[in-house]
């Protein structure tokens, strides 16, 4: 597999060829200077001596450009200007266009105020920036790579045909591929299995999660299977035999352990669709969208890494009867409910379905219910 | 990424207003910059997230305009615009301009040029950017997403903005011409060498044109200059009114074409697709033209096939521009071929 230093597009605007992700931060950092890569704080002024050094020019011609380029000359001289009015005769045609818009945003909005929702968006694309540790161990390094990876839900609700959910998680390329496993939360790991209708206050503790510890990411034709327990079995067995089995035309799928590897070993597409699966059968997209080298205005904070930007807003079931409550349990064949799967919170499950003493009233089946909302 | 509405045609706008000024003084562009108050292009109510989103959607932009194609006034152009947009933002944190490793090299290249020509104002500009940390390093310029394109958008960018595309110029530079002579010249001296009359080589010997790196400097030159004056009509044809046009494209006809030609140019000018076909149908003729001589000298056949390349080359590329010039621009794009033999 041809691995090129510098990733260009395979197929253009969409997505690019494969290369190797530690390889991409040796080509910035053989091209970029010290200063370039430095974390620390933007520099102030530099002298006229340092400017008149690196563009070969006279100390006096440093001067003039340090008064002739800066940013002054672009900026207005007259008094602060408020940036939330726009011009009334402005020659920008972005500006025109603008005012209109904003002039009927006015006119049909009653009240303009975030919406929750923009508010989460908000807070969790800022919310770590410029973050620093209070231990320098945990200082990330210059140079060091920044992975946006977008994980989409499993969920399949009809109202998500077109533009399925998804999370955004960065990671650093030093990083080991279990960190990113242990940090994606999806609701199937919470899952409880087993029937407790006869026996509703006995819903065991163990989550699917503790159950069912195999997973693996799946990035160009390798399977990186997570073996740190022993209960992990190697989910991508029966994948690779399928593919070998007959000449099906895939090349060389390999196994290989998941904590064994950072994903500045990986060789990947950006823009590509790859998997990850865990619970045996819960598949989730990972499409890496960026790769970049880590700036001085980014979180530095190693601990806090992978880091969740957006993730997707995902409107709760509430219990059928008080609608306050997001359901925690749902009933099948319930002779005392008015539909079938029947939602409920704890609260009016227990006063629905069973008497003062706890005796079962009626036919039922129930299940402990997590909703997939439960990570808003 | 949808795009901010407005936003290309005042950026264009100021950058054709660059283009015009004939210069890459910053002072210019300042002037330029303050007489459209361009720093308030991030003025305007709105909230942090939509105000984030705007500002890299701007700077975006104003990158694309910053890497080749575009001529090297263009590009300096970009570079304050970019110097500009950066400083006048509004959002905090600012937003940063992302650079691709695999564009770094070309900005490298346009930095020396930049110290070369001593274009000191914009070299003092890029050093400011880089000490403000005002790039990311990134892998690619834009986020992939793995969207599939329901509208593909097609950046139009102005013509005028580009450099002409100097495919032939790239591939016969002056080094190539002179190592070309050199080959040539040493070529001659060893036939002298093996020949019986020392002075000059035996007639058998003789199996290419003596004169044929100077024709190729000669048809390198005269294409070079049929683009300037294609670049100069192209200028022209879009302040004068159609009418005018007309009669210019007839007067060019005439003056550069035998009869024939101008048949054909007629016929061309009717219709589109007829145009497309006669480059085509060309093609094949060339071809022909090359393997029906086996014995022509070698001299002979490169510069024809290049001259007649240049013709399917154009409408191809005329083809992705919009309907309403298509037909005046392909047309002048067209160069009426003056036959060797005929």
């Amino acid at each position: 597999m041809a691995e090129a230093a510098v990733p260009d597009y395979e197929s253009a605007e969409q997505y690019t060829r494969a290369f190797r992700v530690g390889a991409l931060g040796l080509g910035w950092r053989r091209q970029l200077g010290p200063p370039d890569l430095s974390l620390a704080a933007e520099e102030a002024e530099d002298a006229d001596a340092a400017v008149a050094a690196a563009l070969g020019c006279a100390p006096g011609t440093a001067a003039e450009l340090r008064a002739v380029c800066s940013i002054d000359m672009l900026m207005p001289s007259e008094k602060e200007e408020d940036p939330d009015v726009i011009p009334e005769d402005s020659s920008l045609l972005t500006l025109r266009i603008r005012k209109k818009a904003l002039e009927r945003r006015e006119e049909t909005i009653i009240v303009d105020r975030a919406c929750r929702q923009e508010t989460l968006t908000y807070e969790m694309e800022s919310h770590a920036t410029g973050k620093r540790p209070d231990n320098t161990t945990d200082l990330i390094e210059e140079g060091e790579l920044l992975l946006t990876l977008n994980i989409f839900y499993p969920v399949i609700f009809q109202k998500h045909k077109d533009h399925k959910p998804y999370q955004t998680v960065r990671v650093l390329g030093s990083q080991k591929l279990t960190e990113l496993r242990d940090s994606i939360s999806c609701v199937s790991d919470l899952q409880i299995g087993g029937e407790f209708s006869s026996q509703p206050d006995q819903a065991p503790e163990h989550i699917s999660k503790d159950h069912y510890k195999s997973a693996f990411f799946y990035f160009e034709g390798i399977f990186y299977n997570d073996k740190r327990y022993p209960e992990c079995r190697d989910l991508s067995r029966t994948i690779i035999e399928w593919s070998e089995s007959h000449d099906r035309g895939y090349e060389n799928l390999q196994s290989v352990k998941m904590e064994d590897y950072v994903f500045n070993d990986l060789a990947l597409k950006i823009g590509f669709p790859y998997l990850y699966c865990h619970q045996g059968d819960c598949e989730h997209i990972i499409i890496i969208t960026d790769i970049r080298l880590i700036h001085h205005d980014d979180c530095l904070d190693r601990n806090l890494y992978p880091l969740l930007v957006k993730k997707h807003w995902l409107c709760t079931r509430k219990c059928f009867v008080c609608k306050m409550y997001t359901a925690r349990w749902v009933t099948n064949r319930d002779s005392l409910a008015p539909g079938d799967p029947c939602f409920f919170c704890d609260v009016c499950f227990r006063m629905l379905h069973y008497d003062a003493e706890g005796n079962k009233l009626g036919e039922f089946l129930a299940y402990p219910y997590v909703d997939p909302g439960i990570f808003n | 990424m949808s795009a901010v509405p407005g936003l290309k045609e005042d950026c264009e706008e100021l950058l054709g207003a660059f283009l015009q000024a004939d210069t890459v003084r910053f002072e210019r562009f300042a002037e330029l910059w303050r007489e459209r108050r361009f720093h308030t292009v991030f003025y305007g109510k709105m909230r942090a997230l939509q105000r984030n989103k705007l500002t890299e959607k701007t700077l975006d932009l104003a990158q694309q305009y910053f890497l080749p194609p575009y001529s090297f006034q263009i590009r300096v152009g970009a570079l304050y615009l970019l110097y500009g947009l950066y400083n006048a933002q509004l959002c905090q944190p600012k937003q940063k301009i992302r650079i691709a490793l695999k564009d770094w090299p070309e900005i490298q290249k346009f930095h020396l040029d930049l110290l070369d020509s001593q274009h000191y104002d914009a070299a003092y500009i890029l050093r400011r950017l880089r000490l403000a940390r005002a790039f990311h390093f990134t892998a690619m310029p834009k986020l992939l997403t793995y969207r599939s394109k329901k509208k593909i958008e097609e950046n139009n960018f102005k013509e005028e903005f580009r450099d002409p595309c100097n495919r032939v110029n790239s591939l016969i530079t002056n080094d190539v011409l002179e190592e070309l002579m050199n080959i040539h010249d040493h070529y001659q001296k060893m036939k002298c060498v093996i020949s019986a009359d020392k002075s000059q080589p035996d007639k058998a010997l003789s199996l290419i044109k003596d004169d044929f790196v100077v024709n190729l400097k000669d048809i390198t030159l005269e294409h070079q200059e049929w683009q300037q004056n294609r670049g100069k009509l192209l200028q022209s044809v879009k302040e004068t009114d159609e009418t005018e046009n007309k009669k210019k494209e007839e007067t060019l006809l005439k003056s550069e074409g035998s009869e024939r030609a101008s048949a054909l140019a007629r016929i061309k000018y009717r219709s589109y697709s007829a145009a497309v076909e006669v480059s085509k149908s060309r093609r094949h003729r060339q071809v022909q033209l090359e393997s029906s001589k086996p014995g022509s000298s070698c001299g002979k056949s490169p510069s024809r096939s290049k001259k007649t390349s240049r013709e399917p080359q154009s409408p191809r590329r005329r083809g992705e521009m919009q309907v309403a010039k298509e037909t005046l621009t392909r047309h002048i794009g067209m160069p009426i071929i003056t036959e060797e033999d005929s």
